[in-house]
């Protein structure tokens, strides 16, 4: 699940960073010169950025090859259920809330009135996917349902006193 | 110095204001947490205040910092500095009218059209208290750094040379390379002047839109500009408060932190990816061209490396084997770095497209912000408070200061690292009442703000009793 890949991967960074701070803390009453720190560590430096930076383009390229926000190739004769959702202050307009699992879906979003967030949550309570419903513009969220079970949506743009309030049910049969 | 009756007068309202806007989110993590009753539009109306009055608090206080250092080298309007002062608190004013008289409660980033359409939860009278007061606290800022790059132009000739591109090119010698105050001055200039002006027009907008609901806006483009100004705004405190670090960390150990090509060019590279990557706050706004969204990510991720590689590193370099004698200062001043870097780590997380398309509006995001103005930018000005108490007015620390600094780093991680927890658990952010599932993290934090809440006090203590002693 990507929130755990997420948590633990900064977990790990944090601690790291954390460590190294407290590392320093503790040699730094030691008294040394300052120009030979300065050579050896410069010099440790250009290898410190060189693999950060590299590092960094690893996980650019393996992050970008597949991005939500592209409509997903269909197979032949397979047409994707189009879903409009309508947001407004404080509920969802879905034109279908009845789904099969595997079967291909495109959520319309827009929204009636102000700012609001589409964020679809799986049984545990997990979010599964999300996109903006705005005024005047459509956004598409692509999903394919994989397990069957009770969906929720929860609006995840501040939009007011009921913002809590906006949630709304979807199943998912076999 | 010279003026130092006004930097006082920014530290002492920047830090009170920020105290007790710890007090509205500890009511509200209580409240998510379920140890508290508060009504929805309460909770809003302190999450609109907390998140208001945080930013301009914070804002306030780095810009003394900011002031102080850059007043020594270049020669700053000390009308603009008082002027800027004064509109804040009529501004402050109007928004705590707007807010608690008028139940105003967008959030502090007034999402057009949501300020005038509010399903009648507030009247035209508070959104446009709030929106005024805001375009008031905005224009005060934006003379001030008007001010700043007059007064960097006066001396360096142009904003370019503040920021040392006449020494990166090679036509000026390292050694005559500007100084840091001199670099973060020209950096924050550019970046908030930019991200005012768009911070301006999109309140007036709201402001008409308010007045005259027949004349609309585009929405996508008031998002735009709302986030350009809100995510440049609340970077460039930090960077603002930095110049302590630089200046007091040099002079503990005794050891020179002068600009040299690398830290010139990792400025200038946060001051146009600073620029550049408020898109990733639109990351899951598919209508965005998706170029500008790819763009969110890579700058974002680029935006790390000058604290990674150069300021952070600067840091443990500066201080490693250095003999530093710690204090409150110094020891502040060490820890808001630390505070900083570690920020970055689950900002840059989020900052993936793949990831944000999860974590996006959860309580993830908060957390990050939090560690890395909790930790990072708020403790710059509180160790900028500690270093005035001592060098000019002689006040020793106490015991009871080093017991508030070692439970200020624990409680304000506790904060952090709760809205973290909840993030990955899909906790949304900015929501009144939490599921008992998502209680937990909220209560822990609440209850470690406590305790975080008396830390700080202590630090604001310290700083009234030199202010106090001095007149
Ligand atoms: C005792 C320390 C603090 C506590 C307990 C606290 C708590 C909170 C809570 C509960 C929220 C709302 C979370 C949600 O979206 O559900 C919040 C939001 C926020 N906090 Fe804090 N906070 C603290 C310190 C700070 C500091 C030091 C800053 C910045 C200088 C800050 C800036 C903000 C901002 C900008 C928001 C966003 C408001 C919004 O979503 O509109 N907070 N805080
Ligand atoms: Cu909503
Ligand atoms: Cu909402």
């Amino acid at each position: 699940m990507v929130q755990t890949v997420a948590w633990i991967t900064s977990l790990v960074f944090m601690l790291l960073i954390t460590f190294i701070f407290l590392c320093v803390a503790m040699k730094s009453t030691e008294k040394r010169d300052y120009e030979p720190i300065k050579k050896k560590w410069y010099k440790a430096r250009t290898f410190y950025g060189v693999t950060l930076v590299v590092f960094m383009l690893i996980i650019t390229i393996y992050t970008l090859r597949e991005l939500p926000y592209d409509q997903p190739v269909y197979g032949k004769g397979e047409d994707p259920t189009i879903v409009d959702v309508e947001a407004l202050q404080f509920g969802w307009e879905l034109s279908q809330s009845e789904f099969k699992v595997g079967e291909a879906i495109e959520f319309h979003v827009t929204s009636q009135d102000v700012n609001h967030g589409f964020g679809l949550y799986d049984e545990e309570m997990n979010i599964i996917a999300q996109t903006q419903a705005m005024p005047e513009y459509t956004n598409v969220v692509y999903l394919t349902f994989t397990e069957p079970g009770t969906y929720e949506v929860l609006c995840l743009e501040y939009c007011g006193l009921a913002h809590h309030a906006m949630t709304y049910q979807i199943t998912v049969t076999n | 110095m010279v003026h130092n009756r006004l930097i006082k007068n920014y530290l002492v309202i920047g830090g009170i204001v920020i105290l007790l806007m710890m007090v509205f989110g500890i009511l509200m993590l209580l409240a998510q947490g379920g140890g508290l009753s508060l009504s929805p539009p309460t909770f809003y109306q302190f999450m609109t205040i907390h998140g208001t009055g945080m930013i301009g608090a914070a804002a306030l206080a780095a810009s003394a910092v900011m002031w102080y250092f850059l007043s020594q080298h270049v020669t700053l309007s000390k009308r603009i500095f008082k002027a800027n002062l004064i509109l804040f608190l009529i501004g402050l004013v109007l928004v705590i009218i707007g807010v608690f008289s008028f139940d105003y409660a967008s959030a502090w980033t007034f999402l057009y059209p949501l300020p005038t359409l509010s399903a009648k939860a507030w009247g035209i009278i508070g959104a446009l208290l709030y929106l005024f007061g805001m375009l008031i606290i905005g224009i005060g800022f934006l003379l001030l750094f008007i001010d700043t790059g007059r007064a960097i132009i006066r001396k360096k000739g142009s904003l370019a040379k503040g920021l040392g591109w006449d020494v990166i090119a090679g036509k000026k010698a390292e050694k005559d390379a500007p100084e840091p105050a001199i670099i973060a001055g020209t950096m924050v200039t550019i970046v908030n002047v930019t991200a005012l002006i768009a911070g301006a027009t999109v309140i007036m907008m709201n402001i008409i839109h308010t007045i005259n609901p027949a004349f609309t806006f585009d929405p996508l483009l008031a998002k735009n500009l709302t986030y350009a100004f809100g995510h440049v705004f609340a970077n460039s405190i930090i960077y603002m408060s930095v110049i302590v670090v630089y200046e007091l960390l040099a002079k503990y150990t005794n050891r020179s932190w002068k600009a040299n090509k690398v830290f010139l060019i990792a400025w200038s590279m946060s001051t146009i990816f600073t620029l550049m990557i408020y898109t990733h706050h639109m990351l899951m706004d598919s209508v965005m061209p998706k170029w500008m969204l790819i763009i969110g990510q890579v700058f974002s991720y680029a935006n790390g490396l000058p604290v990674l590689i150069v300021t952070a590193y600067g840091t443990l370099m500066i201080v490693y084997k250095s003999g530093i004698k710690w204090d409150m200062s110094s020891g502040l001043a060490f820890l808001s770095m630390f505070g900083w870097t570690v920020g970055v780590v689950p900002a840059i997380i989020d900052a993936t497209i793949v990831v944000n398309h999860v974590m996006h509006n959860t309580k993830w995001v908060p957390g990050h912000f939090h560690m890395y103005m909790g930790l990072g930018a708020v403790v710059m000005i509180f160790a900028f408070m500690y270093y005035l108490a001592k060098v000019d007015g002689g006040l020793k620390i106490t015991k009871l200061d080093w017991i508030a600094f070692f439970s200020y780093i624990v409680t304000m991680a506790a904060v952090s690292v709760q809205f973290l927890v909840s993030g990955a658990l899909s906790t949304p952010r900015r929501w009144a009442t939490h599921t008992p599932e998502w209680m937990g993290p909220a209560l822990f934090g609440g209850i470690a703000g406590v305790f975080l809440v008396i830390a700080t006090t202590l630090f604001i203590v310290h700083f009234v009793r030199y202010v106090c002693n001095e007149t």
